[in-house]
């Protein structure tokens, strides 16, 4: 059990890292933005990224 | 009932935990449960409040992934070698409501809601039935790798920068893969309209629902196992919960695009990779996602949201992995490598290009099936050849 918990903190430290240096190096969020709650009805067309994609 | 009840997954869960026991991870849930809270208020505060709403829906994913043990690998498994169907038909009976439910609403809000449409191709075909494979070296698909690696499964937490590494890879690598033959992707909603789409997607699911039923029939068995109430009610939480996902997100259930994205934003910072030289990465909507933070990015929330809920279920129910030779973790490691490459390939992973392709009416998820149950039946003789 305590290998596990040794392992899953490496693991989840791993990420916090990855996503502090995401945070700190990208652009800044622009919340005038911000997207609405639901795409659905919002009248804007989604522009995220899927794995469908190509 | 053994004292150590052995899950399909190959996990070893322990015994029911006495009162006392349970109390004790109650409360270990506890910080937990804080930490998860002060995630969605972050979320809402520093990102977007629809940033916050997904990664709740990530988190409900997770839970249902871990609690009830959902693994699509280990259904299809399952099917292939116990001809045991429950899992198969739990997967059909969350495409169908799944699909109840997109198809109608990408023809009420054409402009707002995308489906998973990839193009029918060479790549698609070759990825998929790699990725089945795969997965079963590995068990773990795309949700699957993210929910036990949550939990704390030392193979899946290792393969999960490794799927990073190949799913990057794949998706730089995805214009020549494409140059070797592609169709214009097919979409069954814009065919046939929501209701013809429907009743196309669930004949389809009927008839390899008949064929499962039908394969395990053949194994002897004379009641054969194609019911499991936990797994059914677990896929119809998932099915309401990819809907929510399409509805929030305006795009349905993913999961590999984000790996792609962090592996495409460490190469582009290191200096090893120019985006504005790479087919896919220049294109403006991937470009600009690699100048702004994950954070902004629906499939990387999710993700985040099924790690952190499988996370919250092991506080109660910690697995325990059996002991892998140095062999097996090298074996491990390079399925989960190319889990992630021939997911790009192939348009999406059980998720993507499964859950998500059938569920809004795109024919890619159907071809995606059929390659990738050929390859895991390749998979399932390679895990049992390096004793997995």
């Amino acid at each position: 059990m305590r290998v596990r918990n040794l392992t899953l903190l490496v693991f989840w430290l791993g990420l916090a890292l990855f996503f502090s240096w995401d945070w700190l190096h990208s652009k800044p969020v622009n919340h005038r933005l911000e997207p609405p709650l639901f795409a659905a009805g919002s009248g804007q067309a989604p522009t995220g990224g899927h794995c469908s994609a190509f | 009932m053994s004292s150590i009840d052995r899950h399909p997954s190959g996990m070893s869960l322990p015994p029911a935990a006495s009162a006392a026991e349970t109390a004790h991870s109650g409360a270990s849930r506890l910080p937990l449960t804080l930490a998860i809270v002060a995630a969605l208020i972050a979320l809402a505060w520093f990102v977007s409040l629809r940033q916050s709403a997904l990664f709740l829906v990530g988190v409900g994913m997770g839970g249902i992934l871990a609690g009830a043990r959902f693994g699509f690998t280990t259904g299809w498994r399952r099917l292939i070698e116990q001809r045991d169907a429950s899992g198969v038909i739990a997967q059909l009976g969350l495409l169908a409501v799944a699909a109840a439910i997109s198809m109608p609403l990408l023809a009420a809000f054409p402009n707002d809601l995308m489906a998973a449409l990839g193009p029918p191709s060479i790549s698609l075909l070759v990825g998929a039935f790699v990725f089945g494979a795969a997965m079963q070296i590995a068990d773990g698909c795309g949700s699957g790798t993210l929910y036990k690696a949550g939990m704390g499964i030392p193979l899946n937490m290792a393969i999960l920068p490794m799927f990073v590494l190949g799913s990057f890879l794949g998706s730089a690598h995805l214009d020549r893969w494409l140059s070797l033959g592609a169709t214009a992707p097919v979409g069954l909603v814009n065919e046939a309209g929501p209701l013809g789409a429907f009743g196309i997607t669930l004949l389809g699911l009927v008839i390899v629902g008949g064929l499962a039923l039908a394969w395990a029939r053949r194994g002897g068995a004379q009641t054969p196992s194609c019911v499991d109430r936990r797994l059914l009610v677990a896929g119809a939480g998932l099915a309401l919960l990819a809907a929510l996902n399409l509805v929030l997100a305006g795009q349905p259930w993913g999961v590999v695009y984000g790996f792609g994205l962090w592996g495409a934003k460490i190469a582009t910072a290191a200096g090893a990779f120019d985006p504005t030289t790479n087919a896919f990465w220049s294109q403006p909507g991937n470009f600009n996602a690699l100048s702004q933070t994950v954070f902004l990015d629906v499939t990387t929330i999710t993700n985040l949201g099924i790690l952190a809920g499988a996370l919250w279920i092991s506080a109660r129910k910690a697995p325990s992995a059996t002991r892998l030779t140095g062999r097996q973790w090298l074996i491990g490691l390079l399925a989960g490598f190319l889990l992630g490459y021939s997911s790009r390939l192939a348009f999406g992973c059980n998720v993507g290009a499964m859950v998500s392709g059938i569920s809004t009416g795109s024919l890619h998820g159907w071809i995606w099936v059929a390659l990738a149950f050929c390859g895991s039946l390749i998979g399932v003789r390679l895990r049992r050849r390096y004793g997995f």
